[in-house]
């Protein structure tokens, strides 16, 4: 079977996957806009083009937008490749974000210095949180992901109590902590949108991801225990240790995304809920097909779909959570490993018959 | 014109599997209303496959099936077992968290009132509990039950539905002795209500302790029908063991020297309470190569689980160049110079949606030459990957193909490649040619002396007669968990004293077991 | 201090609020029971009830009856245990993403269907009418007895419902054919096959019954509970019933004990807010770290029963 041949078809599958769900969207918006065109242009190229130009602004903005998405995304590839359904990147984010407010309000230190030690210990912190489902799976064999996702809500709520009672701006209309140090802010690249440094640092993550998972013997171990945990055994590879690390460096990665994002597009902490990032992070992952070095595309892709249903929100009063129905509708068909199977043991079947007339050829003239 | 002195009668039945494997060739079998039928055959000989043939399991690519005279078209076990065919397999299709009725009951619930009827239930299973002589407890769960009463609510199970005709599929090997005598005793209870049983089996004094007659099975075709009481057991064995081409490996004679594997008094007892391993010593040379033969199941898979750490025995030991490997992680027992290539090599021996150089490497893969600090030395990997699959002919366009696109030949020279070319001292191969094609066979056989000759210690076990009496230097035969006899050269051997000492037919003595510790 | 506790605790509203706190809970458990049973992992449960709740109101918005909100709630939940089941079983995506799909498509995509069938956004307090809610019932005799009377009288029919359906959940499990199949089939897919049971539809049957009781737990929410729908109505509760279900050993009357559990500690939650020196928040995860802990201890004692089995 040639290989290129069933990546076309896998690239061909997910089309028709997007397809199907933007079909959905375009009836949606057909009930319920009152002014159906404009709803379109504003959910597939307004975010790009106004007033017939790029706008630069909002594509930078996009791009910002991507950032915390990116982190859970690969938290999420990562974990995910160790055959470890752990989703508490939910909690994970949040715990890193608040943990990395805190450092930027109370632990004064220089510039530059004062954000990349508040974001590492965010990050360190998120790892260690993730012990808990790891420890829990690998040395009691229970399901790391009831307690994962139990663990978003401790999180959820000790966060929330520690923020009440203890770290409140009192003097704000609304719950939020002190503003943190401007040293420890990350900072914007242009003026007037979401673009922050965060990004980049997002990207080098990726790439290092990447590199961690194709380039080096522990990535290449988690690979091997997800495809085949009893063959990793029998390689010699230390199963359990592998397992955990995983799921630590998950939580590394989502409570480094939480802080980033928490430095870079807030001044104080202000999550009250669960910020979504960590589900987001699985259709992410998903849409990646827990290739890390895909991650940041579909994030992207995710980020546009965002911006322009909250374009839609605001110019055509069509809701933005749309969007959530979208992303799920894609999310089911790229994860259907049967979706479209006909065609593909056709084309299958198809290969397979071409290889072996070719092979009779040969052999004829071999006679 | 079917004869209706017969109430299953299989007339030139052929089954070639989509993989080309031909498993019957115009086979005939036919079996008497009320008789035990045995039905022999080595591992591998097709009657499996007659068998799920005539539960609907498979079906045929030629031949016809006539039950009570009647030409059916069985196309799925609900129609054979329409037809009063029922099944009793090696692995019990249980359910362990339910009851005896329950599981008796499955798929056709007496009702009363939309709930299930209990009293009913249980009355069924007391009724043809008593009526059969097959007493089990309708009310205990069945993971809570012996293995012998779990195979009688198989039984049951299929008495219920209706079966005339019984197929046992090697009911004895699960069982302890105690157990065997009993079931034998119901088998003969239900014969003389008239049931008709075929009886799947190895063992030749059950054989001959119980069936009235029985057909011999060998490469996919029949070796002929015969009265039990009127062939003997060493004609059974000369019939059903044998080979009918004689490959003949080029080796010359071994030399060994130091003890590489020691094995003493290795004894397990697997979950059902059934001794898999009685009292096994045995050592293992440089230089040789040891060959383990016998029916499988009979320990085989269990001693070489022990010394890969896949499982643990209850006591003994087991040594590697004098240091234990018993319960070591596989990691430090690969460090010891031992290599193993799995029985299950889908499960075990590759991952199959990961590269052919990914599966080359998995055992090498924190080797200094593979890495370059945090990094794999791609390059490295790459030359070397590629030399295997020159070296070990695997047929595939590039190292990065999906190893598990790849023909099972050539899969198996991919766990082949890694297992031998990690440098071992001591290799064990576990069914190493098993549903591989005659080139691959070929292939690794050669490689596996020359690795020998040059200096490894190997343990074969094979169940393949042919390749284990070719390729060893020495043998054992293993019979029930304990080791049956041992061969120092194998050049003496033949198909028949192989198939007498296989079959339990004969036994050495400890004294001449003792000779395979060298010591 | 424990003093004001123990007369907070040891009052009847206080048990009437751990009844009415536990009954939402207790249908989605009781749904993901009868899933699990079947061998399929229900995680949407969720996304079911947060699309299961607006539809309940809008049904009965549409007829003015609370009724027919309940019903189609219900209905609602077993269509989307349908698209799981579909996806799940039939196009072979992993059936935790296919439920986790679910949950996102039913934690905004609710707020949208709501604007697109209303034109509201965010919440449907302005349609309530008194008609359109699940009636409370007051039981003749018990409600006369003290004590008793004002804990387990005057609750919502629903509520009721959901006590009941324990015992009907049970007999449907343990007594009817289909329980039967249900159980054998999540056990040994191969056992049932062989005799004829068809694993496949029985799974397809075990997840719309799942999806119709995480519906009936969607509608207490926003009929009964909050008295109208809103933006995460749910709260959770989806998960918090997986996790009952977990420590309930996937048995009706157990994973009620375990509904109870979190029901009396969300009840204590809300009773504490405001009292000096205790945090509610910190009251509120409590369930969370007990179902963490109790899971940690059940493994515990699996572990030890295989150790003991394998020697």
């Amino acid at each position: 079977m040639n290989k290129n041949n069933l990546k076309g078809f896998e690239f061909f599958r997910g089309l028709v996957a997007i397809l199907i769900a933007i079909a959905v969207a375009f009836i949606f918006i057909f009930i319920c806009a009152d002014d159906p065109a404009q709803a379109l242009s504003c959910l597939l190229i307004k975010p790009i083009i106004s007033n017939g130009a790029l706008n630069v602004k909002s594509i930078l903005t996009i791009l910002g937008r991507t950032t915390p998405t990116i982190f859970t995304g690969l938290a999420v590839c990562v974990m995910f490749s160790a055959d470890q359904f752990n989703l508490g990147g939910e909690g994970v984010t949040m715990l890193g974000g608040f943990i990395a407010v805190l450092l930027g309000i109370y632990l004064p230190m220089a510039a530059g210095v004062h954000a990349a030690v508040a974001i590492i210990i965010s990050a360190i912190a998120g790892g260690a949180v993730m012990l808990i489902p790891a420890l829990v799976k690998v040395k009691l064999k229970s399901s790391e992901m009831v307690t994962s996702l139990m663990l978003n809500y401790i999180i959820l709520y000790v966060v929330l109590h520690f923020l009440n009672n203890t770290f409140a701006d009192r003097t704000k209309g609304s719950t939020q902590t002190y503003e943190f140090l401007e040293t420890a802010k990350v900072g914007t690249v242009v003026q007037g949108t979401e673009l922050t440094y965060g990004f980049f640092i997002a990207l080098i993550a990726t790439v290092i991801i990447a590199i961690f998972m194709y380039r080096t013997r522990w990535g290449y171990a988690i690979r091997m225990i997800g495809i085949n945990g009893q063959f990793a055994q029998y390689s010699g590879l230390k199963v359990g240790t592998i397992i955990i690390a995983s799921q630590i460096i998950g939580g590394v990665l989502s409570g480094m995304g939480g802080a980033i994002e928490c430095l870079g597009r807030y001044t104080t902490f202000r999550w009250l809920e669960l910020p979504g990032y960590g589900w987001t992070g699985v259709t992410v992952a998903i849409l990646a097909k827990n290739n890390p070095i895909f991650v940041p595309l579909a994030a992207l892709f995710i980020a546009y779909l965002n911006r322009g249903c909250e374009l839609m929100a605001i110019y055509a009063g069509v809701p933005a959570e749309m969007l959530d129905i979208i992303q799920a509708i894609i999310f089911l068909f790229f994860a259907a490993e049967q979706f479209l199977s006909k065609t593909r043991q056709k084309l299958v079947v198809k290969e397979a018959k071409q290889e072996i007339s070719a092979k009779a050829d040969v052999k004829g003239e071999n006679a | 014109m079917p004869d209706n002195e017969y109430v299953v009668q299989m007339k030139g039945i052929t089954k070639v599997y989509p993989n080309g494997i031909a498993a019957n060739q115009g086979v005939d079998f036919n079996v008497k209303k009320g008789e035990i039928h045995a039905l022999m055959g080595e591992n591998g000989a097709g009657k499996s496959t007659l068998m799920k043939m005539l539960f609907g399991l498979e079906q045929p690519t030629d031949g016809e099936i006539f039950i009570n005279g009647e030409k059916v078209n069985l196309t799925s076990p609900t129609v054979a077992i329409s037809k009063g065919i029922g099944m009793v397999h090696q692995h019990f299709m249980l359910v362990p968290n339910l009851t005896v009725a329950e599981n008796i009951v499955l798929g056709m619930e007496p009702k009363s009132k939309g709930f299930i009827d209990f009293k009913k239930a249980k009355q069924i299973t007391e009724e043809y509990g008593k009526k059969y002589n097959l007493y089990v407890d309708p009310d205990a769960k069945v993971r809570d039950i012996p293995v012998g009463m779990k195979q009688k609510v198989e039984i049951l199970k299929a008495l219920v539905r209706g079966a005339q005709i019984l197929i046992l599929d090697e009911p004895t090997a699960v069982l302890t002795t105690q157990e065997t005598d009993e079931l034998f005793k119901e088998l003969i209870h239900l014969k003389n209500q008239g049931h008709t049983m075929i009886f799947i089996s190895h063992k030749l004094d059950e054989i001959k302790q119980i069936t009235d007659r029985l057909t011999i099975m060998r490469a996919g075709k029949s070796m002929g029908v015969h009265e039990t009481a009127g062939i003997s057991k060493e004609e059974i064995s000369r019939l059903m063991v044998g080979r009918d081409v004689v490959l003949t490996v080029q080796k010359e004679k071994a030399q060994p020297t130091d003890t590489v594997l020691k094995v003493r008094n290795l004894e397990y007892t697997n979950e059902w309470n059934k001794k898999m391993l009685d009292n096994i010593s045995f050592d293992v040379r440089k230089g040789e190569i040891l060959g383990i033969a016998g029916v499988e199941g009979n320990g085989q898979r269990e001693l070489v689980d022990m010394l890969f750490n896949l499982n643990v025995p209850d006591s003994g030991t087991a040594e590697v160049n004098g240091k234990s490997i018993i319960g070591r992680p596989q990691r430090e027992i690969r460090d010891m110079g031992v290599s193993l290539i799995p029985e299950d090599r889908m499960t075990y021996g590759i991952a199959g949606s990961a590269t052919i150089e990914e599966n080359l490497m998995s055992d090498r893969i924190a080797n200094k030459k593979y890495n370059k600090g945090a990094l794999f030395n791609t390059q490295a990997m790459h030359d070397d990957s590629d030399q295997l699959i020159k070296d070990y002919k695997v047929l595939c366009k590039t190292r990065n193909q999906q190893v598990g696109m790849l023909s099972g030949g050539n899969i198996q020279k991919v766990v082949v490649a890694r297992e031998f070319s990690c440098n071992p001292g001591f290799i064990i191969a576990d069914q190493p040619t098993r549903g591989i094609d005659v080139g691959a066979t070929e292939f690794i056989r050669k490689k596996l002396v020359e690795l020998s000759r040059e200096g490894a210690a190997v343990l074969l076990v094979s169940a393949d007669l042919n390749e284990v009496m070719e390729l060893s230097d020495s043998l054992i035969v293993m019979v029930n968990g304990k080791i049956a006899a041992y061969f120092e050269d194998t050049s003496m051997l033949n198909d028949t004293i192989m198939g007498e000492y296989m079959l339990g037919i004969k036994q050495q003595s400890d004294e001449e077991v003792r000779r395979v510790i060298h010591e | 201090m424990l003093n004001q506790l123990t007369s907070m605790i040891f009052t009847t509203s206080f048990g009437y609020s751990v009844i009415r706190i536990t009954a939402p809970i207790l249908f989605a458990a009781l749904a993901s029971v009868v899933a699990e049973k079947a061998g399929v992992v229900n995680i949407g449960l969720e996304g079911i009830m947060m699309f299961s709740s607006l539809f309940g109101v809008l049904f009965a918005y549409w007829t003015n009856s609370w009724l027919v909100g309940v019903i189609g709630a219900l209905v609602i939940g077993a269509i989307f245990g349908l698209i799981i089941g579909v996806f799940a079983l039939k196009l072979k995506t992993n059936i935790v993403l296919a439920g986790t799909a679910i949950n996102i498509a039913g934690s905004g995509g609710t707020i949208f269907l709501l604007y697109m069938f209303t034109g509201l956004r965010g919440n449907t307090a302005n349609l309530t009418t008194p008609q359109m809610l699940i009636p409370r019932i007051n039981i003749p005799l018990i409600k006369s007895i003290p004590v008793i009377g004002p804990i387990f009288s005057g609750h919502s029919v629903l509520t009721y419902i959901a006590f009941i359906l324990v015992a009907v959940v049970w007999v449907l499990l343990y007594k009817t054919p289909l329980g039967l199949r249900i159980r054998a089939v999540g056990e040994n897919p191969n056992a049932a096959d062989s005799v004829g049971v068809s694993v496949l539809k029985t799974q397809y049957i075990a997840i719309m019954l799942s999806g119709a009781l995480a519906g009936l737990g969607g509608a207490f929410m926003s009929m009964y509970y909050s008295q109208s729908w809103n933006t995460g109505i749910t709260a959770g509760r989806g998960f918090i019933a997986m996790a009952a279900q977990a420590m309930g050993q996937c048995e009706p009357v157990g994973t009620m004990l375990s509904s109870l559990l979190f029901g009396f500690a969300s009840a204590l939650g809300n009773k504490m807010e405001g009292l000096p020196g205790f945090s509610s928040y910190l009251v509120a995860s409590i369930p969370y770290i007990v179902t963490v802990i109790g899971l940690a201890i059940y493994a515990v004692t699996q572990l030890k029963k295989a150790r003991k089995r394998g020697q």
